[in-house]
């Protein structure tokens, strides 16, 4: 590329070199004077049979005049060729140096993705583990509390059956109790009855067997 | 000289066009804007063409990727604000549109530029004068858009009149007709130099004891070839970012 660019510049130089040293000798091979390039090629265009309104017309609608092409693309060669040693050098830099960094913001943004997603990955790890945990707590909590309410039924049934057992030995007790106080009323009441009927004192205790007696036996027949 | 003169004095229509005359002949100007256009679409549909690819590669792809950027931060970004991302795409299209056909006054054959001739100067202005006012008036209502364009806050009531007449000049009539000339004007200065120096080169070069000037000349033709280069550049950016902050100016009026 470098050789190339040297060979373009060694010709451009030899080419210019060349038409500034045949410059004076072609000016002076022209011979007819004109007052101008538009004048002589007005006057060309007489000459070749065209009329006055010819030289009003531009050349052409597309193309510039030769000199201008000649001068302008020779003016541009000369600019290419520099810019072509320095200014295409740094566009490539610039544009390398956009590509790696577009490159390196890509592989930084992918990185992240993927910290974010392993991070991500983790959390969800976590939530479940304390999703299970919770669970497992909860299951817990409500195997203890299955237990505390079994033993809390368990134990009031017994205090209930102790109370209803204690309840009905009470009664049992009282029932005996007012039987015994009830004989013993019905024996005195009978013993003063009778001893009134008889009018007689007997002995109390003999009386009071006597009616004992009597009340079994009544008691026995019903 | 002949093509100094060719320059400097605008023919009659009917001498430069290719095919047909009138509104709708076809000349060398109008050939320009076509290549400018094609050049536009190409430059983004190939540029683009690579969906897939987010690492960029290639001179086109990088091209068309760094006009977006350039466009989007140094001209919306510096001016609208991301309010203004949504003119994104006309204000790209417009910008190398006018480059396009800005720098065809270097092309060795082609030595013109486009906007040298006034025609789509005016028209690209007079587009860029009825997007703002639409703007102003869909963003703010036609009384309130009026009312901001005319009277700017702080002005003294005794000198309200003068400065409303100023105000209406200035941002409905003076403002596409700089748009046009600053454009049309600084394109057809830059042609008339580069005619200049090359009919002087030609001048110089057919010439016996000047032509040792040739030289100097010539380096200096080469220089403002260059030159026009960056102009082109330029000229696309201010016309493109005037844009920008006449639209700005009627979404933002208290800016």
């Amino acid at each position: 590329m470098r050789k190339r660019i040297h060979a373009l510049i060694a010709v451009l130089g030899i080419a210019f070199t060349v038409a500034l040293v045949a410059a004076p000798a072609y000016a002076a091979t022209t011979e007819p004077k004109y007052a101008n390039q538009a004048a002589k090629e007005c006057a060309d265009k007489l000459a070749a049979g065209g009329s006055i309104d010819d030289c009003q017309k531009a050349p052409s609608p597309l193309k510039p005049a030769n000199n201008e092409i000649i001068w302008g693309s020779l003016a541009f060669a000369v600019l290419l060729v520099a810019m072509w040693k320095f200014g295409v050098p740094a566009v490539k830099n610039m544009e390398k140096a956009r590509e790696d960094r577009i490159r390196n913001d890509l592989e930084s943004a992918e990185l992240a993705k993927t910290d974010a997603e392993a991070e991500r990955a983790q959390y969800l790890a976590q939530i479940a583990g304390a999703k299970e945990e919770a669970g497992r707590l909860i299951e817990e909590a409500r195997q203890a509390a299955e237990g505390v309410r079994a033993d809390l039924i368990a134990r009031a049934e017994q205090e209930a059956n102790e109370i209803r057992a204690r309840a009905q030995a009470d009664i049992v007790n009282q029932r005996n109790q007012a039987l015994a106080q009830l004989r013993a009323e019905v024996a005195s009441l009978s013993i003063d009855l009778a001893g009134r009927i008889v009018e007689r004192n007997l002995d109390s205790d003999i009386n009071r067997q006597l009616v004992d007696s009597f009340i079994d036996q009544v008691s026995g027949s019903n | 000289m002949n093509a100094l003169l060719l320059a400097v004095d605008v023919p009659p229509i009917s001498h430069v066009t290719i095919w047909g005359s009138g509104p709708l002949g076809f000349n060398k100007t109008a050939a320009i804007y076509v290549f400018a256009t094609v050049a536009t679409i190409l430059l983004f549909a190939v540029g683009t063409r690579r969906k897939d690819a987010l690492v960029p590669s290639g001179i086109l792809q990088n091209s068309a990727e760094s006009g977006v950027g350039f466009v989007r931060n140094q001209i919306i970004m510096q001016t609208m604000g991301t309010d203004g991302l949504r003119y994104l795409p006309y204000l790209t299209a417009l910008f190398f549109f006018i480059f396009f056909s800005n720098i065809t006054e270097i092309i060795p054959g082609v030595q013109f530029p486009a906007n040298a001739r006034f025609g789509m100067p005016l028209a690209l202005a007079l587009l860029t004068w009825v997007i703002f006012n639409v703007v102003g008036v869909v963003r703010q209502g036609p009384l309130h858009y009026l009312k901001n364009s005319l009277i700017p806050p702080g002005v003294p009531k005794a000198i309200l009149p003068l400065v409303m007449i100023i105000e209406l000049v200035s941002t409905f009539l003076v403002r596409p007709f700089s748009l046009m000339v600053r454009l049309f004007a600084n394109m057809l200065a830059g042609h008339l130099i580069l005619v200049t120096f090359g009919a002087l080169c030609a001048a110089l070069f057919a010439a016996k004891i000047t032509v040792v000037i040739l030289p100097f000349s010539f380096l200096l033709l080469v220089a403002m070839t260059g030159f026009e280069i960056l102009v082109s550049f330029l000229q696309a950016f201010i016309f493109t970012i005037l844009t920008a902050v006449y639209i700005d100016s009627s979404m933002h009026p208290s800016h």
